[in-house]
């Protein structure tokens, strides 16, 4: 399966721009999508789920254009969005069925498939009582839980770990990598080390462009011999700021330690491994 | 004051920005101006038996003051009474209430704040009122003062407590919406209700409206030239081409003490209210909710950790494509029927047992409206509830959403509607009125793509809460205009018309729903 998104772009007025010229081929695995807030992330993300129209632009799906034809994609869509609500007086049997019906899935295997996926979200205890009463966390697992209710071959998800407590978030980020095998997954999350952790590839886009792309290791390349930690004075810091790309900064008792992306090792600096949130910085803010 | 000013400067620009208050506003200006027919016109609005006033200034200020009064009471209340529910679904409410504001500071300048709005439109009204008295040309005293003082002591204190009470039944009914909407159109009726105005009697200074006063004041003034004339009042769209009219030159009001002092009176109940409302209100505390009710409906489910799970995808049973809506059908006419509280439902089925033994005509044209008029908040947002709670990223990135899920709004909605009109209507059959029964049908489902349409125009609920409450308030008052299930017209045309209408507006909906899916 491959997706192909050919010079999208989405403008809200004459200066604003959601994306601008965005192309990017996805195959099946798992693209995670980082970069800053306003960086086009979720509008992208909607556009591929054809919940909005671009201004210009295709995206192909096996060849069919998308945002001509988005019922082609709808039937083997998985869409969890950044913000999403829910209907307090059903249940979440009754809410998964509703959903389902929307996504044209029934048959008398639906029961079946909802029990277990509620079971499968650890939330067959609750499921008969009105979702307005679940805690934030249990309606972010209802929405995981309607992502797999139709067999999906492409995958959205927009900071799907938000509200999920850290096993939680073991536990998604398990499932996400066994749904990569056969299906395309788009992921994006503020915590790079979601992205780390089970993306194949990675896009980093700021401004509603793409600014890199590629494999994890190609990214961190980047920045390969390029990062270090060096403890400085607190009073220096700002001076160090205006010289250097400044990573991360963590107080010490009199002094500060500092990461940061440099062409030159400086005196008494400590060469570091370079990580994908290293890379992530070093694009975005630079 | 600082403080005043902005909550009520930033709760006026929210309110005022919106289309809502734009289609109001256009309301207004259509009602004022054709509160004021011409002498050629085919319908009188104000009158005394049959006489009406020349169309002099003071009669303008009087007819249109009056007009104002009950409109902004009537439709004024739906346009401002959710300030402090939206604080409360912004989440704003609980930063308002981590401040030094207090209860009645707050609620003070949410109610200034709804009086700024409907006083907005009486300004508009007063515009409208004036240009039509100087294009028209219409001759008679320039009596500015006669003009303006009903507005002052009629329209502008009854505005007041409108905007109160709309807080006052915010803070006494909460979430219960339903509860809140048949509450007032309850209370509107009783305020409206007509009584003898022929006399003075204490009756004029306890109207809140203020209307009765001036009302009893044009009676005074055709008894002075018409002494055998009865004191038959009345307000409202009559439409007729043989009405007898009979032109007085209406000199205005006699101001009197006592009913100046009533209105400040009024004004100081609106803020004794507002003070009781104060020691009621929870100030966004939802804890204080639960606590209060016997089903802790809003209280978080607490879960039991137990060995956790994770999905086995190779485990899970096959999804079967199935394209059909009556799941969908079936989980909206579930939402609808869980909206409100449960023993509401007994209300409904006492309207309906009412619609089996009041005579024929009195359940269809009466009882039948009041009942569906009762379901107004299960309806209201039948198009607009995937905005309102976050699903409509879900619902427009599934299969065909805008035919499968609007026509399974529309079909939900119009089950409800026929369960609550059957009684009536197997009367209707039995009696053999097959207009009436078919009238009952093509209405249910007018009723039904009407708050669909309205939703889908509007962006929210409260449009169709407005025009629905202001329908069935003409309807009870037996205005034919508004006739929406042939409870007036039981003839084959009309019944060709209102399918017509129903088409027109059902056409429009999927063609609007369409572009706003295009168009996201």
């Amino acid at each position: 399966m491959k997706l192909e998104i050919k010079n999208i772009s989405k403008q809200y007025d004459k200066n604003k721009f959601g994306l601008q010229n965005f192309s990017m081929t996805i195959e099946n695995g798992i693209l995670g999508l980082l970069g800053p807030n306003g960086a086009g992330k979720s509008t992208l993300m909607k556009i591929i789920a054809t919940i909005s129209n671009p201004t210009s632009g295709q995206i192909l799906l096996d060849g069919i254009d998308i945002t001509k034809k988005p019922n082609q994609i709808r039937k083997i869509l998985g869409y969890l969005p950044q913000d999403f609500g829910v209907y307090p007086n059903l249940n979440a049997y009754e809410f998964l069925e509703y959903i389902a019906a929307m996504k044209g899935i029934g048959g008398t295997n639906l029961k079946d498939r909802i029990s277990q996926l509620l079971e499968g979200v650890n939330l067959t205890d609750a499921a008969k009582k009105p979702i307005g009463t679940y805690s934030g966390g249990m309606k972010q697992r209802i929405g995981i839980a309607q992502v797999l209710l139709n067999d999906p071959k492409v995958l959205i998800f927009d900071e799907p770990t938000v509200g999920l407590d850290p096993e939680e978030r073991v536990r998604f980020r398990n499932l996400i990598s066994d749904l990569a095998n056969d299906c395309i997954v788009i992921l994006s999350s503020h915590i790079v080390s979601d992205i780390e952790t089970i993306a194949d590839k990675v896009a980093i886009m700021q401004n509603g462009k793409l600014i890199s792309q590629g494999y994890q290791q190609d990214i961190i390349d980047a920045v390969k011999n390029k990062v270090f930690e060096l403890e400085i004075d607190k009073n220096a810091l700002n001076e160090f700021k205006t010289n250097h790309l400044i990573l991360n900064t963590v107080r010490k008792k009199e002094n500060i330690l500092v990461r940061f992306v440099g062409e030159v090792r400086p005196v008494n600096a400590t060469l570091c491994n370079a990580t994908l949130e290293d890379a992530y910085l070093f694009h975005t803010k630079k | 004051m600082g403080l005043y000013k902005n909550i009520i400067k930033a709760d006026y620009l929210q309110r005022t920005r919106s289309y809502i208050f734009l289609i109001t506003l256009l309301g207004s200006v259509y009602v004022a101006y054709s509160f004021i027919p011409s002498y050629d016109s085919h319908y009188i609005t104000v009158r005394v038996n049959n006489f009406v006033g020349k169309n002099n200034l003071a009669w303008i200020g009087h007819v249109t003051a009056i007009m104002a009064s009950a409109f902004l009471w009537l439709i004024g209340f739906y346009l401002v009474n959710n300030s402090i529910k939206r604080d409360r679904e912004t989440g704003v409410g609980q930063i308002i209430a981590t401040t030094s504001v207090s209860n009645f500071e707050y609620l003070l300048a949410k109610a200034l704040s709804n009086f700024c709005v409907l006083l907005t439109i009486t300004f508009v009204i007063i515009l409208i009122a004036l240009g039509i008295f100087i294009f028209r040309g219409e001759s008679g005293n320039f009596n500015f003062i006669q003009f303006l003082m009903p507005y002052l002591l009629v329209t502008v204190p009854s505005v007041f407590l409108v905007s109160v009470l709309a807080i006052v039944f915010e803070i006494i009914f909460g979430n219960k919406t339903n509860l809140l909407n048949v509450a007032f159109f309850c209370l509107f009726g009783v305020i409206i209700a007509k009584t003898n105005v022929g006399n003075y009697s204490g009756l004029v200074y306890i109207d809140p409206l203020g209307i009765k006063y001036l009302a009893n004041q044009m009676v005074e003034a055709v008894n002075t030239i018409s002494p055998s004339s009865t004191n038959d009042f009345s307000a409202g769209y009559l439409f007729s081409k043989n009405q007898k009219k009979l032109y007085f030159d209406f000199q205005g009001s006699d101001w009197s003490v006592f009913f100046i002092l009533s209105r400040i009176i009024w004004i100081g109940i609106g803020f004794c209210l507002l003070f009781i409302a104060s020691r009621m209100f929870n100030r966004f505390d939802s804890k204080t909710i639960v606590l209060s009710k016997k089903k802790n409906f809003h209280l978080i489910v607490s879960e039991i950790k137990t060995e956790a799970k994770e999905i086995q995808l190779s485990k899970l049973s096959k999804a079967t494509p199935q394209f059909g809506i009556f799941p969908i059908v079936k989980a909206e006419f579930l939402m609808l029927i869980r909206k409100g509280p449960e023993w509401f439902w007994l209300i409904n089925f006492g309207g309906m047992i009412a619609l089996v033994l009041l005579p024929i005509n009195k359940a269809y044209q009466i009882v039948l409206p009041v009942l569906w008029f009762l379901q107004i908040n299960r309806w209201a947002d039948l198009s607009t509830k995937e905005k309102f709670f976050g699903t409509s990223n879900f619902i427009y990135s599934s299969f065909k959403p805008l035919h499968r899920l609007l026509t399974s709004q529309i079909l939900a909605g119009f089950l409800l509607a026929i369960f609550l009109a059957f009684p009536i209507l197997i009367r209707e059959l039995i009696a053999g009125n097959l207009i009436s029964t078919l009238a009952i049908i093509v209405g249910s489902l007018f009723l039904v793509s009407f708050a669909i349409f309205s939703g889908i125009i509007s962006g929210g609920k409260r449009l169709f809460e407005i025009l629905f409450f202001a329908v069935t308030y003409a309807i009870i008052n037996a205005v034919p205009f508004v006739d929406y299930f042939g409870g007036f017209h039981q003839d084959f045309q009309y019944l060709i018309l209102l399918i017509v209408v129903l088409l027109l507006v059902l056409i429009a909906s999927f063609l609007l729903r369409n572009r706003e899916i295009k168009n996201q």
